[in-house]
């Protein structure tokens, strides 16, 4: 049993490697991904500075040291949280390039999660040298956590918010089974559009009035980037943070039934065009 | 005495006689030719932008969830913009309607650029299959046919909602008529500005083959227009006024309309957008010096 999970592991390590290094292949495309990163924190950036002009201003429950905390904060959370390769896959059902893993002895899900995580290592590597770099031009006020639950469940919030972005993407990666020409419009909408103005990416959720908050809570977006940050600013506590954790448990689940259904009745759609 | 010098005069006059009607004749020639050539251009235009059309409408579905998408992210943002500044009173300065109307003068600008400019995003596969001497062998502008030769439908549906929406926040503010006619002039200045950007690419696509990431980092450049120009500080405020001139293009605009710009401020912005005009242009001459015609 343990020289089978060492192999096992072996091999998804061999992918992650491999992935790694694929990254490295078009590092101009890389780069300019990473810039582009850093051109969106800085309009957030001067938005809420320009908001917060004096010291002692408390907007949304937000003080100017917690909000610019929270705009640095985007630069990790989105890194870990939104990069990701598995966006890869609606393309490959589209081409009919899922014959070649489907024959292979590999878990095709477990595949693009290595290959996910892989990407986002990368990505935190360049992101905690542009947050420095950044940091040091603008010399924001930062705040920092030192509850040790907090942190804790921060980064519990984290891996919640890694897997249901992942489930999310492979829900979506699943339209071209049936539209193949939908592919990167599905990931338009989802991705670009509902995810970076529903999560938080953008702005806070909570400039919003209390019922659109309340509605959005009960989806699974603001758990991809905003609750994460608010654990670690120390704004969700307690029950509420529980309950938090507990919601974005239960879409995990929920998500990962939903999404294995539409997968298995994908397949027996699937007609590998362009094969 | 007097007589002497008006009949001097009226023989410098004769004198000249003959040169203005040679300017006049060669002026109307030339505006005969460039409305000759302008009527040329613009059926091509209809013509080319037709053929794009059909070829979008043929993937109904495509269109419609691209179209929804576009017109989602502009009603969220909008939405987070309102209780943004709903909850702060007031952004730089500017009221809400003020900063909303910066954020529809900037969406004026982009929309009706990718309307017109959209072709400039499929000119690296031009490049990089060769297909660009199909293009340069034609008898027409190259550069027109790269630059304008592939307008987009989903851009040319949002724009007269957008033009409805700015019309109206615009009232709000109640401009006067020169403040009117200024901001007007101050979007044609930031169209060419932006037409400008769109040959820089492209011309430094002819070199390196990158342009889509070049594109979308001006994208992104351009997108720190959707709010005032006065919330970044120094430097920035300055490298997007002079250098890189966001500040022309997409705030300039709207402070015409709320009476912060004057006509002299519209004419550097003019000055400025020529000047970019000018330099992308020989940009471009001298990339299609560079083009290797690889893999044709």
């Amino acid at each position: 049993m343990r020289k089978f999970l060492k192999r096992k592991f072996n091999r998804y390590l061999a992918v992650f490697t491999i992935s790694f290094k694929q990254e490295f292949a078009y590092r101009l495309n890389f780069i300019m991904w990473r810039v582009r990163n850093v051109l969106q924190i800085f309009v957030t950036f001067f938005l809420w500075n320009a908001i917060f002009y004096t010291q002692d201003r408390v907007v949304f429950g937000y003080d100017r040291s917690k909000i610019l905390t929270y705009v640095f904060g985007l630069i990790f959370i989105r890194a870990i949280v939104l990069s990701s390769r598995s966006i890869d896959v609606a393309g490959d059902i589209s081409r009919g390039d899922l014959n070649n893993y489907l024959v292979k002895p590999i878990n095709y899900f477990l595949y693009w999660l290595t290959r996910d995580i892989s990407s986002k290592f990368l990505n935190v590597i360049f992101a905690v040298g542009e947050a420095f770099l950044l940091f040091i031009i603008l010399r924001p006020p930062f705040f920092l956590q030192t509850n040790i639950i907090q942190l804790v469940t921060f980064l519990c919030a984290l891996i919640f918010a890694i897997l249901i972005y992942f489930i999310l993407l492979f829900m979506v990666n699943s339209i071209p089974f049936w539209a193949p020409e939908l592919g990167w419009g599905g990931h338009f909408l989802v991705s670009v559009v509902i995810v970076e103005f529903l999560s938080g990416a953008m702005f806070p959720i909570d400039v919003l009035p209390l019922v659109f908050q309340k509605i959005l809570y009960l989806t699974p977006f603001p758990y991809l980037i905003f609750f994460p940050i608010e654990i670690y600013l120390g704004k969700i506590q307690g029950l509420m943070l529980v309950k938090g954790l507990t919601i974005s448990l239960f879409w995990i689940i929920a998500l990962w039934f939903l999404m294995k259904k539409i997968w298995d009745k994908g397949l027996k759609a699937y007609q590998a065009y362009g094969r | 005495m007097a007589d002497k010098n008006l009949k001097l005069r009226l023989d410098n006059f004769k004198k000249w006689i003959p040169k203005v009607i040679l300017v006049s004749k060669t002026l109307f020639v030339l505006s005969k030719k460039s409305i000759k050539s302008f009527i040329f251009y613009f059926k091509i235009w209809l013509l080319m932008s037709k053929n794009s059309f059909l070829g979008v409408l043929t993937q109904k579905k495509v269109l419609l969830i691209f179209l929804f998408g576009k017109i989602l992210r502009f009603i969220f943002f909008i939405v987070f913009l309102l209780f943004i500044i709903k909850g702060v009173n007031n952004l730089a300065g500017y009221s809400t309607n003020q900063t909303i109307f910066f954020f529809l003068s900037f969406s004026v600008v982009d929309t009706i650029s990718q309307f017109l400019f959209r072709e400039v995003y499929r000119f690296r596969s031009q490049i990089v299959t060769g297909d660009f001497d199909l293009v340069l062998s034609k008898p027409i502008s190259a550069l027109f046919r790269v630059l304008l030769g592939g307008a987009d439908v989903m851009d040319f549906i949002t724009i007269p909602p957008l033009f409805a929406a700015t019309y109206y926040v615009g009232s709000l503010l109640n401009p006067d008529v020169n403040q009117v006619i200024l901001y007007l002039l101050l979007i044609l200045s930031a169209l060419i500005i932006s037409a400008g950007f769109h040959i820089l690419v492209m011309s430094l696509g002819i070199i390196t083959l990158e342009i889509d990431h070049t594109m979308m980092i001006y994208r992104d450049l351009s997108s720190m227009g959707r709010f005032p120009i006065d919330i970044y500080q120094k430097p920035l405020r300055g490298i997007l006024t002079y250098f890189i001139p966001i500040g022309i293009m997409m705030t300039l605009p709207t402070k015409a309309l709320i009476g912060l710009v004057n006509i002299k401020g519209a004419f550097i912005s003019f000055i400025i957008a020529f000047f970019i005009m000018f330099l992308s242009l020989r940009f471009w001459n001298f990339a299609l010096r560079k083009y290797s015609s690889a893999s044709s």
